[in-house]
């Protein structure tokens, strides 16, 4: 029992995690068709920038956790913002009219820049660095199950990330002009919608989501390097796609989905925890094979 | 006062054919200026060019007297023009309410939108009753509906119709003239774009005929009417 609560609260967390990479992969292929491979990459970026920040705010003296989150989550964010935009702008937008193909490629050759920048110039940047432990370490206990703080605000923060972009692309107005721009291009500038600031923005809110799941695996994990987004990356393409790409729920059903295979490739499987990526992949490919166009396909309703 | 339009030696083309030659036109502001021609005449193209949607090769465009050649679609839309595109063009996934928001997107003030949207409802009950149904799901007259109170809720001083009787019923058609008639009278330039000559003609003051991407002829309604080219143009 108490062993499973903690797969429970484990799965959750990443969970949460996949589906904000997931998210990203979802609003980028709605408002402009693509698949932006370097998703993964640009939030390895933002937890090193969250790392950077924690570690320059902790030099120029703030030494309480909470000024360091504060400054982790603020640069990590912004920095992954602009990142994004700077991608959509210079590398997405003048590629908009070449092959998909091309597109794919070209972030995906974006993503190795990105990984392998921070490999070379990153200040030790080819080991692991040890992120600090930002959150209460406190803990309460019910019987055998021990809940930590950290990882319920960890949680906690993710749903409500994921709330909060609900909310944004149902009830506000930039949230109709994202889903019009979704819909048919032409017709959101005929409304006298700015196309291209739209698609930056989308690209800017992407990309900082994903930043807020860099930091939470940074602070679940302490540790983070310049290869993690690879990983975080292809699965939240994954879920993307297993739950219906272009549709935002379809994505958190398949990042928390993701999440409950590894658990139960981990715990319930009559192989080595180790197997456990091995178990939930190869749960996916037979899941697309089923179901082509994702568990929830794109509806009347619900692109984006 | 500024024409509503004045085009002149516009010149576009997609790859190497030219859809339009040396076009030039003026739309008087508080007419219904129409703009007949066939099917590939270029009809559409003109329009793209004013919106900003298609970049024109050479010539201008001036829309209430501000050149906006080569302008972003967006800020064409902010000097007062809305457009009822070709075939409704209706976001499908999208409430009935929200594409009538989105026609007022540059409006900021919340209590305006809302009176634009209550006066919509007033013209169009049906659409009332419809407001959270999805515009896909809507039959086409109703989609032409909400195509009119989409353009409507930009509060425009000129409204460019493209082809407004394309796929409706005959009832349909007759409804929507009286409707852009009713445009009209609210002092808003209608450029409407169309196919259907006469009942055209009987609601325009003006007009012009594209044929092969050129202006053939072009006058006063009742002028085009006994036009002996426009007949060569259109009758052939």
């Amino acid at each position: 029992m108490d062993l499973f609560g903690q797969y429970v609260v484990n799965g959750l967390m990443l969970g949460t995690v996949y589906a904000l990479v997931a998210v990203g992969f979802t609003l980028f292929f709605g408002v402009l068709d693509v698949i932006k491979f370097s998703h993964g990459d640009v939030l390895m970026v933002g937890a090193f920038t969250g790392f950077t920040a924690a570690s320059g705010a902790a030099a120029l003296g703030f030494s309480h956790p909470l000024a360091q989150l504060a400054a982790t989550v603020v640069f990590a964010l912004a920095g992954t913002a602009a990142l994004g935009a700077a991608i959509a702008r210079w590398l997405i937008l003048p590629l908009k009219s070449a092959p998909r193909l091309n597109i794919l490629l070209a972030t995906l050759m974006l993503g190795t820049a990105l990984r392998e920048s921070v490999r070379l110039f990153y200040p030790d940047g080819s080991n692991p660095k040890a992120f600090p432990a930002l959150l209460p370490t406190s803990s309460w206990q019910w019987g055998q199950f021990t809940l930590r703080a950290d990882s319920s605000i960890l949680v906690v923060t993710g749903v409500l990330v994921i709330v909060g972009l609900h909310l944004l692309i149902n009830r506000t107005r930039l949230g109709l002009a994202i889903r019009a721009v979704a819909q048919d291009e032409e017709t959101a500038r005929t409304m006298g919608i700015n196309y291209t600031l739209i698609v930056l923005v989308t690209f800017a809110l992407g990309s900082s989501i994903a930043a807020v799941a860099g930091v939470m695996n940074g602070l679940y994990y302490n540790e983070i390097n310049f290869g993690m987004g690879l990983l975080l990356g292809l699965i939240g393409f994954s879920a993307a796609i297993i739950g219906g790409l272009g549709n935002l729920y379809g994505a958190i059903l398949g990042g928390f989905l993701f999440a409950a295979l590894q658990m139960i490739g981990a715990v319930a499987m009559p192989f080595a925890s180790a197997y456990k990526d091995v178990f939930a992949f190869a749960v996916v490919i037979a899941l697309m094979a089923w179901k082509p166009t994702g568990l929830i396909p794109e509806r009347a309703s619900d692109r984006v | 006062m500024d024409a509503a339009i004045e085009i002149s030696g516009l010149h576009a083309a997609y790859d190497k054919a030219d859809v339009l030659i040396d076009v030039s036109l003026t739309v008087a502001p508080g007419t219904i200026t129409c703009l007949l021609g066939s099917n590939g005449a270029g009809k559409t193209t003109l329009i793209r060019a004013i919106l900003g949607l298609t970049p024109p090769r050479a010539g201008s465009v001036k829309v209430f007297g501000a050149e906006v050649t080569g302008e972003a679609t967006h800020r064409v839309i902010a000097r007062g023009v809305a457009c009822i595109p070709e075939g409704r063009r209706m976001f499908p996934k999208l409430t009935v309410a929200e594409n009538l928001r989105l026609g007022a997107y540059q409006e900021p003030s919340e209590a305006e939108i809302k009176r634009r949207l209550a006066e919509v409802y007033d013209t169009f009950p049906r659409l009332a009753e419809r407001r959270n149904q999805l515009a896909g799901t809507m039959s086409g007259g109703e989609q032409a509906m909400v195509s009119i109170g989409r353009g409507l809720m930009g509060k425009p001083r000129l409204l460019i119709v493209d082809e407004p009787s394309l796929g409706l019923s005959p009832l349909y058609v007759k409804e929507n003239f009286r409707i852009i008639e009713g445009i009209r009278a609210r002092g808003i330039t209608v450029f409407l774009v169309e196919q259907n000559v006469h009942q055209t003609l009987a609601i325009a003051d003006a007009g012009y005929v594209l044929s092969g991407g050129r202006v053939v002829a072009g006058g006063t309604a009742a002028e085009l009417k006994s036009n002996a080219e426009f007949h060569a143009a259109y009758f052939g």
